[in-house]
């Protein structure tokens, strides 16, 4: 099936915000996507989770918008909207029938301009108790929640900034000031620390006076970038880290946990294939041996998170059935990793894992709001938008021999974790006395 | 000039008018029936060569007799378990060489292999629909195994608290004469005695040709779907006893308000559910429900949301909605809360729930949830995926071909008064179950000096799920 190649225009405003637009009449609809270059990597100690908190003020209102009207008028105008905060990045999207760009701009300029003007304690405080009970939603009120955690905690150091995730600690959370808020708002979010993708239904020069019109006046921020010291890391671990944990599970779990290459890395799309291979569905060889031949495991995963400080995260699991012997679990999960970096899959095998991908990319990119994503993404992280176009080429062009070798170097007993999650002992939950 | 001023001279207090919106209609599609009864449906969409398709059987887990509740799920999973020329390996290989997905799930009123194939490949993946849906051998192995994974996930959904609190409110809600007093897919009494013989019972009573819809959308040039339907699925018989899909029962099991806790020592958030057997999706309202549920617990500025979250800082999310089947599926509002906040945040999610019923909205709440349904309406029919999901969902209803064409039109008829008739004729806050799931020691003083209504509490032994029945008081 042909590429999809995306066209885009790439420009800067004065003031530094890249702007990139790509036009498709397909439907009447335009996708804006602003993605800022500061993620909870740029957190200092005792004050994890701030990145992330931070975005849910840019949702407590500005100059001329009301608390929580961001939301109100994107959802009137027939619009979807969100933010989200990474390591890396934060970013902020809209996806909104065509005539209600201006709208979007508009909105997005008025908090990068103004966001101190409507900060208060209060909304400070209200979202401090929203983003508490995101992590119990989303962490500690859930089973295997604690993983993503431990598994940072044990692929990074402590002085590396992916040591800890977004969503930072309770205590840090709780310590998180007005100051705090203002400091940051400063530091990071300024237009040359920004890049501002439209894709979809647009006029192009009408979107450009539109940007200009909005984010012009806006002055960019003269000590970017922020220094962040050396993110460099050893390829592996050093020696393997094993930690066992009780939770409130029925089903024990093991996790793995690797360093991989960094993204933008090739060896990584050859690692993102071998995940293909692995664990990409019911042909996979895990799933294959370990749910359906052998019975092993209720289910199986692989997958990397591609980061650009240092190394990124190559992780996966396998839910043990019940009375299963985990030791066995766990030597059959890592007899298939060795065997992928030791011989060569087959042709066959290679074939599917990229139609898979192909088919994976182009229905992904399909939606104006991905598309739009990946321009940002690409222009932050690589200073570079038209990577978006190269990497269904890149991942097409793996060879088997580019599998094995990464596998080789990633799946070593040197550079592994293995989290075992076992169910708590049955004393260790009280069972009360009836009170109702 | 102060940081004030300074900071109002960067952005623009005047807001932007919107331009005039480019006319979008939904895409309009095509049937072709085929002498043994089978509907086929081709929806042209202009330069989107990746395909997607449905083939929908009307009927699901609501068909099933009682004693057999998860056959018609298991039966779902187990179609692409192997046929009789091929094992569920190669049948897999063969499509992902494809470059396709071929998924299989089943819930209350239908069941559904759902497809996305490049254009060119299309013929070959109906290959593969026609062998998986003529030709299931349900191997023994491969059912049990199937089994034995939905055994161990409602292992993993009694230790997951939201998964918990939904078992816990279904059971709550339905009378016990009810199919939808369980999940779709069954809980343990029926499923451990599912075998190959019951999955091919299911088959038998869902599948005829007369209950089968096929639908593909996409860049359709050069492709005759009816054609290539007609080839692979004309020569099956229609069975002229067959039946259409049965309403089940959805009687509520009590009209009295109660409070259902499930105590797990330990847990830092009250999963809450609050409410009864909802709405059947052929109703005359239809219309002023959606609006009536967006306002209330459908958009990011609900009142519930707005109350609990924004407000009040209780939750991450809160909402309510109804879940609209052949028959009244579940109307439900939902949170889950810090800990020491469980009573208050159920007092106001009670509140809202009165609230909405006791007057008119103002014509800007009315506006901002109008304008997002008839708003948004472009947005979700952006890729061929969503346009067949939205014909499937008018196939299994038995809604008319025109439903999406004139819903914009009937969604911006609605008026405040319709909203609350609709509330005030659908939301029951005096006949709904209070489910809450969490450390019941932190909460219960308090919900009992609360009042608000008879109480009974589950504790669950702190021993393996496996062997974590109940105790009611």
């Amino acid at each position: 099936m042909a590429g999809l190649t995306i066209d885009f225009t790439d420009e800067r405003l004065d003031n530094g915000l890249r702007l990139i637009i790509a036009e498709d009449h397909a439907a009447p609809v335009v996708a804006v996507n602003l993605w800022y270059g500061v993620g909870s990597k740029h957190e200092t100690p005792g004050k994890t989770g701030f990145a992330h908190l931070f975005e849910h003020v840019m949702f407590q209102g500005s100059a001329h918008v009301a608390k929580t009207e961001h939301f109100n008028l994107i959802q009137a105008a027939g619009g979807t909207l969100n933010g989200t905060t990474w390591l890396d990045r934060t970013n902020y999207f809209e996806t909104v029938p065509s005539h209600q760009l201006e709208l979007v701009l508009w909105l997005e300029a008025d908090r990068l301009g103004s966001l101190l003007e409507a900060l208060s304690q209060e909304n400070l405080d209200n979202q401090r108790e929203v983003v508490k009970n995101e992590k119990r939603w989303s962490y500690d009120n859930r089973p295997y929640g604690s993983w993503t955690e431990k598994l940072l905690a044990g692929l990074y150091p402590v002085s590396h900034p992916y040591h800890h995730p977004t969503i930072g600690s309770m205590e840090d959370l709780d310590a998180a000031s007005l100051e705090d808020v203002s400091t940051f708002f400063r530091t990071h979010y300024a237009p040359n620390n920004a890049v501002l993708s439209i894709v979809g239904d647009v006029d192009p020069d009408q979107a450009r006076a539109w940007v200009e019109r909005y984010f012009a006046r806006i002055p960019a921020n003269a000590a970017l970038p922020v220094a962040l010291g050396d993110l460099s890391l050893p390829s592996v671990l050093g020696q393997e880290q094993r930690e066992t944990v009780e939770d409130k599970v029925p089903l024990p779990r093991i996790f793995w946990g690797f360093r991989a290459p960094v993204f933008g890395d090739r060896r990584l799309d050859a690692l993102e294939l071998a995940g293909q291979i692995l664990a990409g569905g019911k042909g996979s060889r895990l799933h294959r041996r370990l749910v359906r031949d052998e019975r092993l495991a209720q289910d199986v995963t692989f997958f990397t998170l591609g980061l650009i400080g240092g190394a990124s995260v190559a992780a996966g699991w396998a839910t043990a059935r019940p009375g299963i012997d985990l030791a066995t679990l766990e030597g059959v999960y890592w007899e298939e990793l060795q065997r992928l970096a030791t011989e060569l899959p087959t042709a066959d095998e290679l074939e599917r894992a990229k139609a898979l991908t192909e088919a994976d990319e182009l229905g992904a990119l399909q939606r104006v709001e991905e598309r739009a994503d990946r321009l940002s993404m690409f222009a932050t992280l690589f200073n570079d938008p038209g990577v978006a176009n190269e990497m269904l080429p890149r991942y097409l062009s793996v060879t088997a021999e580019q599998i094995r070798d990464v596998c080789a170097e990633v799946f070593r007993t040197e550079n592994r974790l293995v989290l075992t999650y076992l169910p708590l002992a049955p004393d260790a939950e009280s069972v009360g006395e009836e009170v109702a | 000039m102060s940081v004030d001023e300074i900071a109002k001279q960067l952005t623009i207090a005047q807001r932007p008018t919107p331009g005039v919106p480019r006319p979008y209609l939904f895409p309009p599609f095509e049937r072709t029936r085929l002498a043994n009864g089978l509907t086929v449906i081709a929806v042209h969409m202009a330069g989107r060569p990746l395909l997607a398709g449905a083939f929908i059987v009307s009927g699901g887990a609501s068909d099933e007799p009682q004693g057999e509740a998860g056959a018609t799920v298991l039966m779902a999973r187990a179609l692409t378990e192997g046929t009789t020329r091929h094992d569920a390996v190669a049948l897999v290989e063969a499509t992902e060489r494809l470059g396709a997905s071929l998924h299989v799930e089943a819930g209350w009123d239908a069941l559904s292999v759902t497809l996305d194939v490049p254009a060119a490949r299309l013929p070959a993946l109906l290959d593969v629909v026609a062998e998986v849906v003529a030709e299931p051998t349900f191997p023994s192995a491969e059912i049990d195994r199937l089994r034995d994974e939905r055994l161990n996930d409602l292992l993993q959904a009694a230790a997951d608290p939201r998964r918990r609190a939904e078992e816990a409110f279904i059971e709550t809600i339905y009378a016990p004469t009810s199919p939808y007093r369980h999940p779709a897919a069954g809980l343990r009494g029926t499923v451990e005695k599912l075998d190959a013989d019951a999955a091919r019972r299911a088959l038998a009573r869902l599948f005829d040709p007369a209950r089968m819809t096929l639908i593909v959308g996409g860049d359709l040039t050069d492709l005759d779907v009816p054609a290539l339907a007609s080839e692979r699925f004309a020569s099956w018989q229609a069975d002229p006893d067959a039946s259409a899909p049965r309403v089940p029962d959805a009687s509520p099991a009590s009209r009295e308000r109660r409070i259902r806790v499930i105590h797990r020592p330990g847990d830092v958030q009250t999963e809450i559910r609050v409410g009864h057997p909802g709405l059947p999706r052929l109703i005359p309202d239809y219309h002023s429900v959606s609006v009536m549920s967006a306002l209330l617990g459908g958009l990011f500025n609900s009142r519930l949301n707005h109350k609990l979250r924004e407000e009040k800082g209780y939750t991450y999310g809160a909402g309510a909605g109804f879940d609209f089947r052949r028959a009244a599926g579940p109307f439900s509002a939902r949170a889950a809360v810090n800990t020491d906040v469980t009573v208050p945040a159920l007092q106001d999610l009670l509140a809202e729930l009165d609230g909405i019923r006791s007057a008119p909205v103002s014509a800007d709440e009315l506006a901002s949830a109008r304008d997002f349904l008839v708003g948004v309406f472009p947005l979700r029919f952006e890729t061929p995926g969503a346009v067949v999901g939205a014909i499937s969902g008018l196939v299994i209803q038995g809604l008319p071909d025109d439903e999406l064409v004139r819903y914009r039109a009937q969604i911006e008829a609605v008026t405040p008064d319709a909203v609350l008739a609709a509330a005030q004729a659908h939301i029951r806050p005096d006949e709904a179950a209070i489910v809450l799931v969490g450390d019941a020691d932190a909460f219960l003083p308090a919900l009992e000096a609360a009042g608000m209504a008879p109480i009974s509490v589950d504790r669950e032994a702190g021993s393996p799920p496996e062997a974590a029945g109940h105790v009611t008081d």
